[in-house]
């Protein structure tokens, strides 16, 4: 029978692969651990894994793919399709898809109520937020919870009202997992297990991993532990480091040629991340602008100016070739506060944005939602300026990044009572570095509005990192555009 | 009936316009150039569309009028020998930016409605897709070819005229931004598109040249950013006055309703030839191709202008008609005409007394340029503008081509040919 897969009987690297992707991808008798630093293919390489070890299966096996949200569940179906894959042999969902789909087959099996749903945040009456985030840390980073009162009436009302909430999707799941035919059924039909955006799973993703991945049930984790960024829903970058011991026997490979960035923008993210170095595959030519503004209002505007510039301009006066067109241009922040300001510059100049919002455990309406069945299909595709926070930008890439407020206070952030793991903090920065592929702009306000505060800014400590030689510093210009002189005319003509 | 009609403007919304750009001066200086039916321009905008629900009532087919609470103060400023009946038709521009396969493609497109549900329609829609409230010519990341359907979706006897075809930074066929035809960016649905403007920089014969335009009516706007510049180019119709009467005019091929257009001399306009402003080098196409395309002062590449971009794209030689051509007129602002005849700036207190003194005598602008008996514009004005009235209608003028924004400067007389024009006539 002739396979439409490619892979099929293949011994030869295709052309797309380099040599440590494509070792990455022929890999075989252990559990594999794929360290992928920003730009290296790691997806490119997962999904030829996949599809290089699904001709090997029986008819009855499958591959389970978890990826960290379900656009990218979206964006790896239709890479596996492209490759010639049969999506019938594939699960391909987060691990809440995947585990909500376990409780909805074993519903029998389970203690949960008749008709469970999910609960939404927006249901949720009567616990106030403080409370509702410190269960759900509890929920997501620990295995065995000893609950207080609040926890139990928490669970209570849950209960009452056939709920479960997000995390409890993944803890009644580890817990029917302890039905041992139930784990073995799972075993015997997915032999391989894809885990992307390994370094931020948590201990409960971690457990439901050891119990289907053994009995020759092998896994690829693949991720970047300088990515590491959601410590604070209980991710464990620790996970990451430990692979070899959760995981026995296990390799490690490295990818480490870059494709993302200019070489210059590779450097100095790799200074931030304390001297690590990747091989710089591009060559082209990069920015890395420095700017100090006096003001957030001011920062904001020069932002605006620098993305009206990069377009080409609006109008015959500030008209130039046009280097980048909208959707290749992101705003990124630490706090979505900060973004209100930028918004108004650039409505201001009538520049098109969107404002994008981190993958949210709250975007959950229905199991379809949550299987990424109903992804909104827009009518038309516009573009727009992305303006998000660091933690939204994961997995993103842009020519041209903007990180603003690169301030003392707000990255590592230590504001208001609102403190970050400086560890994290500096690999978020990091993160925001490294979606930039031509241009990087590093901006911050010696000013700054804050929740009803004026606030006397330093700049952010990670800056000095950065070898002054790959800095370009810009000024800022009090020019005001050009008016039209057609316009100017207050007089008759 | 005859009419003149000048379907592209703005308003006071639209960045780099003038504040005074509202309904009122619409309609008092169509007026003073002796335009008919004037385009409201920028219909997305919310302010302006509430405007022009409150000022403006509904006339001829698909015309509106302006209220009598509005229209009277301004015909007590008018003189008597410029009054005529002015009609507002509903009109919008869009500019789009939004990238396809790695070329930024930037272009300005025209909408006409017939009524304001359809201009709701396509305002309500593109206010979805994006902000159509910061500028009364909105941004949008919205590709032309779907800026197309929505216009077509709303309501099927809007018209969408692709803008200034040639203007290097934002044009359908543009240097910088353009696509390379019609059909490249609106594919299956340019049949729907009837007109394109020509814009200042280019005349009908460069725009004949190009096979791909045979299908196309031409027409001419001023795309005004302020009152006293309508009418710099404009359309002549001779058919039935409303919206049906124009929508005929232009997408019926038999239709002969569109008579003839205005035109600024090209080479007056802001990109007629090729080069850099700020390097102040100005070439002809020929010499841009001698160099390269590169500058000689700064090294990057010139500013590439109308005249060279049609030459690239043209596939017909010059001296040729396409099937719908129609015949033209020449005109410089009378402004112009009388800073040149006083040899003062165009903007002067001396121009704005003449200009008004003339009109109230002698009558409207386009009267005065096109068909006012030149001995009359003697008696009232003076030899040597009624002498550069008449160079200007035989087109014996000079003008030093307009590139890379500038605009283009126009000489009439030598020096000392005015004295000369002044003493010759006082020795009759």
């Amino acid at each position: 029978m002739k396979s439409k897969c490619r892979y099929f009987n293949s011994m030869q690297r295709p052309t797309d692969l380099n040599e440590s992707q494509w070792q990455a991808v022929r890999h075989m008798g252990t559990h594999l651990l794929i360290s992928a630093g920003p730009g290296t293919g790691k997806t490119h390489t997962l999904t030829h894994r996949i599809a290089h070890i699904i001709p090997s299966l029986k008819s009855n096996e499958k591959v389970l793919a978890i990826t960290f949200t379900n656009k990218a569940a979206c964006q790896m179906k239709d890479r596996l399709t492209a490759l010639g894959v049969d999506p019938a042999g594939l699960f391909v969902g987060t691990f809440h898809s995947f585990c909500l789909k376990l409780l909805r087959d074993y519903f029998q099996q389970t203690a949960l109520p008749k008709d469970f749903k999910i609960a939404l945040p927006q249901d949720i009456q009567g616990f106030d937020k403080g409370t509702l985030e410190r269960i759900a840390h509890m929920k997501s980073s620990q295995l065995a919870i000893a609950p207080d009162d609040e926890y139990k009436a928490y669970q209570r009302y849950l209960r009452q009202n056939s709920w479960i909430d997000f995390d409890d999707i993944l803890r009644e799941a580890l817990l029917l997992l302890e039905n041992e035919d139930i784990a073995a059924f799972l075993r015997r039909q997915y032999r391989y297990i894809f885990v992307d955006e390994y370094q931020d799973s948590n201990i409960v993703q971690n457990a439901l991993l050891k119990i289907l991945a053994c009995d020759g049930v092998l896994l690829t984790a693949i991720g970047d532990a300088n990515q590491s960024i959601y410590g604070f829903r209980g991710s464990k970058v620790e996970l990451f480091r430990r692979f070899q011991e959760d995981f026995l026997p296990a390799q490690i490979l490295n990818l480490q040629e870059s494709y993302r960035s200019s070489p210059n923008l590779l450097a100095a993210s790799g200074q931030v991340m304390g001297g690590l170095e990747l091989l710089a595959k591009l060559d082209t030519k990069g920015k890395l602008v420095m700017h100090t503004a006096a003001s957030d209002r001011a920062e904001a505007d020069y932002v605006a100016q620098q993305i009206e510039k990069l377009i080409g301009g609006f109008d015959m006066n500030t008209s130039r070739r046009a280097q980048h067109s909208l959707g290749d241009i992101a705003v990124l922040y630490r706090l979505n506060a900060q973004g209100h300001v930028l918004s108004k510059a650039l409505e201001y100049l009538g520049i098109p944005y969107q404002i994008a919002r981190k993958p949210q455990r709250a975007s959950v309406y229905s199991d379809e939602d949550l299987l990424g069945q109903n992804e909104e299909q827009l009518e038309y595709n516009v573009e727009k300026v992305s303006l998000m926070s660091l933690h939204a930008a994961k997995g993103l890439e842009f020519p041209v990044v903007f990180i603003v407020g690169c301030e003392e206070n707000l990255l590592p952030l230590d504001l208001m009572g609102m403190k970050g793991d400086p560890q994290e903090e500096r690999r978020l920065f990091y993160v925001g570095m490294t979606r930039a592929r031509e241009h990087l702009y590093l901006t911050l306000a010696r000013r700054r509005q804050l929740f009803g505060r004026t606030l006397m800014q330093n700049p952010c400590a990670f800056l000095a990192d950065i070898a002054e030689e790959l800095k370009a510093y810009e000024a800022a210009k009090h020019s005001t555009p050009k008016k039209d002189p057609d316009a100017a005319q207050m007089k008759l003509f | 009936m005859k009419f003149i009609a000048d379907l592209h403007v703005h308003s006071k919304y639209s960045r780099a316009t003038a504040k005074n750009l509202d309904l009122e001066n619409l309609y008092l200086w169509a007026q003073y150039k002796g335009i008919h039916i004037v385009a409201t321009g920028d219909f997305t905008h919310p302010k302006w569309f509430k405007e022009l629900e409150e000022k403006l009532e509904p006339a001829e087919s698909g015309l509106f009028k302006l209220k009598d609470k509005w229209a009277q103060p301004i015909d007590a400023q008018i003189p008597k020998s410029c009054r005529g009946q002015v009609r507002f038709m509903l009109t919008a521009e869009i500019s789009s930016i939004k990238k396809r396969e790695d070329k930024v493609h930037k272009v300005h497109n025209l909408i006409f409605s017939p009524s304001l549900k359809a201009a709701g329609k396509i305002q309500t829609k593109l206010g979805e897709i994006g902000n159509i409230s910061s500028d009364g010519r909105p941004i949008l990341g919205l590709d032309p070819y779907d800026l197309l359907k929505i216009t077509l979706q709303a309501d099927a006897k809007n018209l969408f005229v692709p803008a200034h075809i040639w203007t290097p930074w934002f044009s359908v066929l543009g240097s910088m931004g353009g696509f390379d035809s019609m059909a490249d960016a609106f594919g299956d649905l340019t049949k729907h598109i009837f007109a394109v403007e020509t814009g200042l920089s280019s005349d009908p014969p460069m725009n004949w040249r190009l096979k791909q335009l045979d299908d196309f009516i031409l027409i001419s706007n001023s795309d005004a950013h302020s009152p006293a510049k309508l009418g710099r180019e404009a359309n002549i119709f001779d058919t039935d006055f409303s919206y049906d009467g124009i929508y005929k005019a232009l997408s019926d091929k038999n239709d002969k309703g569109l008579v003839s257009t205005l035109e600024f001399f090209p080479e007056e306009g802001k990109y007629h030839f090729d080069g850099h402003r700020a390097c102040q080098v100005r070439w002809h196409p020929k010499e841009t191709i001698k160099h390269k395309g590169l500058c000689s002062v700064c090294g990057k590449p010139v500013t590439v202008g109308v005249m060279s971009r049609v030459e690239i794209l043209a596939d017909r030689d010059e001296g040729n008609k396409s099937k719908r051509w129609r015949p033209f007129q020449n005109i410089v602002p009378l402004p112009e005409l009388i800073a040149e005849a006083k040899e003062v700036g165009a903007n002067s207190k001396a121009v704005q007394e003449t200009y008004m003194n003339v009109l109230s005598k002698l009558g409207n602008e386009f009267y005065i340029l096109l068909e006012c008996p030149i001995d009359d514009i003697k008696r009232v004005a003076g030899d040597v503008l009624a002498e550069g009235i008449n160079r200007m209608r035989q087109g014996k003028i000079e003008i030093a081509a307009g590139y890379d924004g500038e605009f283009g400067t126009i000489k009439i007389f030598n020096s000392g040919e005015r004295e000369h024009i002044e003493k010759q006539m006082s020795l009759f």
